[in-house]
């Protein structure tokens, strides 16, 4: 039951929250007197203990509830408040977690940008919205939070504002986003409209309040925010494009905010999905990690290769929700969060020192482009071991986080599937080529970027490469750590004895095991990664590449499906004509009507005027012209002359006396 | 008797030529000449038209009365042309027409 009072591990979560947005007002506050990130890494720092504090307390304990009145609206009264479980407390420490090696890494990363302090500014205003997302206990509250964090990755994304292609991006992200939230807000709707409350967990507790279709409904609708935000096939296009932000904002996107908000908003809702909803979300994630996988295995640009990465992976935690596994998903969230974030604070070292060499040497090179890289192994030791695990818990392999996680979600795959029928049985199978795709394009990225020699602009320079610095080495390593097996369980190869799912399972049902998958899914899983591991050392390394790279497959996958071009075509274009139809319209209908009736006032008013100076004046001034034509006419008689005068006077009176004489004889 | 008939003649005729006098002459005393002419007409007149009011003698009152007036007039009239002449240094009507428009 919710309560009012403000326990311990409540107001730790509160603060937790609460501080990075005081280091956000208070960067945007000082400005550019605010250019170390110190407000923000100490807000992070204090946000990450207070969050472990809440996590001691809550963890595998009974949820904290606490709920305020908010405001009323008629006569309904709307609450909110924050919600401790093990779900939310995971995340509030995970988020913080990542953000806090993020947050030390900018610190050299983006040192001597002249637009750093807008950057704290942005990335304490991140990590607040995605904390506040975890904590609350209402759909209202976390759409709020949901906005927020979509509006800060926005101002990240298009941090170099000043770049036409940032611009482009971030647009791009906060459109097709927006797309996701009309569907989180009609789900919003929904929920509202049948439980007269927003709080989750009324309504996790009786989803079975609403009809039945409207049940699907407002599943497909959250689901649809869930797939822009968790960038979720077709609605993917916007992360790649994301890459234009800064690196460390890319591995923070990519990691513990923004995607994860919707993997994290479908687990947090998961009664709410039906049957039909979960084949839906589990058929989607599949799709989502083929098409992804298949489109990273021919990008040149090191980070594009990262975020298709995301998105397949991305894939595989929908696909655990659709199984109805959501701690698997969370688990995997939690997993791909650390090595995902350590492969991009990776390839952010190896682009600021390709940046760097370029600048030197004045080189006409992309630093992003692993064509351009080769050879970087001897030259960066460090960041080569820590992508090197990263990789390898990407791909899958024994001994990291990302293997047990891979494992139970393949695994609890092919038990849901083997309760299915049909094309839903294919879901499993899709899981384990994807695997393989993932091993493959991870270690063509490794070995076209650190084996082999140095690419020829390098070579031909002699420059000098070195280790990135120690700030930027320090949260690598810590990450590196954290990717491997001992933070999540005891034994390295089996998935049974993580702590973590142990504390998510409790309230789900879990599936009929089949415990022969367990030995066979990792020995496959492992055997391929190893042959694709050599094969890629065969294609790239030895230099024995056989493809041609214009067949129609591979050109497919460079150009990412041509997605963007069909979305062009489709939709970007047809807006335009429509507006420029609404522009022509308005210009001419509208503007024409307006313009229209001026010009027949114009012209009524000129008929007047011309009626007025003619006529009306006219009038007047014939009267004044036949006034002054008499008097013209008689001043002539006005000679001076007396005798006239006199002649005139005489000829009256005569003309008088004729007159009487005539008229009156 | 002499038929009143022939006293209006000779007035008129007396009228007629103190009006062309008057229209016609380049003089302003033969002017004031003609005026008093026609003053004469009707005084005659006057005096012809008394025979019929043989007892009051209005007639020759008016015609009396007519005469000093006309004397009057002329004396007024003759001061009148001698400041004019002093003026423009002419009597002739034609030469004054500072009441032209």
């Amino acid at each position: 039951m919710p309560t009012t009072a403000l326990t311990y591990p409540l107001l730790a979560a509160l603060s937790a929250v609460l501080l990075p947005f005081i280091g956000f007002l208070l960067s945007a506050a000082l400005g550019k007197h605010a250019r170390n990130g110190a407000i923000s890494i100490s807000a992070i720092s204090l946000s990450l203990l207070a969050a472990c504090y809440a996590f001691a307390q809550v963890w595998n304990q009974a949820p904290v509830h606490i709920q305020w009145h908010w405001f009323t609206i008629g006569e309904q009264a709307f609450h909110v408040g924050l919600l401790l479980d093990n779900m939310a407390v995971l995340m509030l420490v995970l988020v913080c977690v990542i953000a806090l090696p993020v947050h030390i890494y900018s610190a050299a990363y983006m040192k001597g940008d002249p637009g750093i302090h807008r950057y704290w500014t942005y990335l304490s205003l991140f990590c607040f919205a995605m904390l506040g997302l975890v904590v609350a206990d209402n759909l209202l509250l976390m759409y709020i939070c949901w906005e927020l964090v979509g509006f800060a990755s926005y101002l990240l994304i298009g941090f170099w504002f000043t770049r036409d292609s940032a611009v482009q991006a971030n647009k791009k992200a906060f459109i097709v986003n927006r797309i996701g939230d009309i569907g989180f807000l009609i789900g919003i709707g929904i929920v509202y409209s049948h439980l007269g409350t927003l709080d989750t967990g009324t309504l996790i507790s009786t989803p079975e309040t609403l009809p039945a279709p409207w049940l699907t409904v407002a599943g497909l609708a959250f689901f649809l925010g869930a797939m822009a935000k968790s960038a979720q096939f077709p609605l993917h296009v916007w992360l790649p494009d994301a890459m234009e932000g800064p690196t460390s904002v890319s591995s923070l996107i990519h990691a513990a905010t923004m995607v994860a908000a919707g993997v994290f908003l479908l687990a947090r809702l998961f009664p709410v999905f039906n049957e039909t909803v979960l084949l839906v979300i589990a058929t989607t994630g599949a799709v989502t990690a083929f098409v992804a996988a298949y489109f990273a295995l021919t990008q040149y640009d090191i980070k594009k290769i990262l975020a298709f990465s995301t998105i397949s992976q991305l894939g595989f935690m929908m696909v655990g929700i659709g199984i109805g596994m959501y701690p698997v998903a969370l688990f995997h969230l939690v997993t791909h969060a650390f090595f995902k974030c350590l492969l991009f604070l990776c390839a952010g070292a190896i682009i600021h020192e390709m940046q760097h060499v370029k600048e030197t040497h004045a080189l006409d090179i992309d630093p992003q482009d692993i064509r351009n890289m080769g050879g970087l192994r001897k030259h960066m030791p460090l960041t080569f071991a820590t992508m090197l695990i990263a990789s390898l818990a990407l791909a899958g392999f024994p001994f990291t986080g990302g293997y047990l996680s891979k494992d139970a979600l393949l695994v609890h795959t092919f038990e849901w599937a083997a309760l299915q029928s049909g094309a839903a049985k294919l879901i499993p199978y899709v899981l384990v080529i994807v695997s393989m795709l993932t091993s493959f394009y991870i270690l063509r990225l490794l070995a076209n970027v650190f084996f082999g020699s140095l690419s020829n602009p390098l070579a031909k320079n002699k420059t000098h490469i070195h280790e990135a610095p120690m700030t930027m080495l320090i949260p690598m390593l810590f990450l590196a750590a954290c990717s491997l097996f001992p933070l999540f369980s005891v034994n390295p190869l089996n998935d049974g004895h993580v702590w973590l799912m142990q504390g998510l399972t409790t309230t789900v049902s879990t599936l009929p095991p089949l415990p022969l998958l367990h030995l066979v899914i990792p020995l496959l899983t492992t055997g391929a990664t190893c042959m694709v591991a050599i094969l890629a050392w065969h294609w790239y390394v030895n230099g024995k590449y056989p493809l041609k790279t214009n067949g129609l497959l591979y050109r497919l996958s460079q150009h990412q499906g041509y997605l963007d071009v069909l979305y062009n075509v489709a939709i970007v274009r047809p807006i335009f004509r429509l507006s420029h139809l609404l522009l022509w319209v308005d210009y001419h209908v509208v503007d024409g009507t307006v313009n229209g009736l001026a010009a027949l006032g114009r012209s009524l008013a000129a008929t007047a005027a011309w009626i007025d100076q003619r006529l009306v004046d006219g009038l007047v001034r014939l009267v004044g012209k036949i006034a002054w034509g008499l008097g013209h006419i008689f001043r002539r008689l006005q000679t001076g002359g007396v005798q006239r005068y006199f002649a005139t006077l005489f000829l009256v009176i005569l003309v008088i006396l004729l007159y009487h004489i005539v008229v009156l004889l | 008797m002499i038929p009143l008939t022939h006293f209006l003649v000779v007035g008129a005729c007396l009228f007629a030529i103190g009006l062309y006098a008057v229209l016609a002459r380049r003089n302003a005393i033969l002017v004031l000449v003609g005026i008093e002419l026609m003053i004469n007409a009707a005084i005659l007149n006057l005096v012809a038209f008394g025979r019929y009011d043989k007892t009051m003698y209005g007639g020759q009152v008016f015609a009396l009365f007519a005469i000093v007036l006309a004397a009057a007039a002329v004396a007024v009239a003759l001061a009148i042309i001698l400041n004019v002449y002093k003026f423009y240094r002419s009597v002739n009507p034609e030469d004054i027409k500072n009441l032209k428009d």
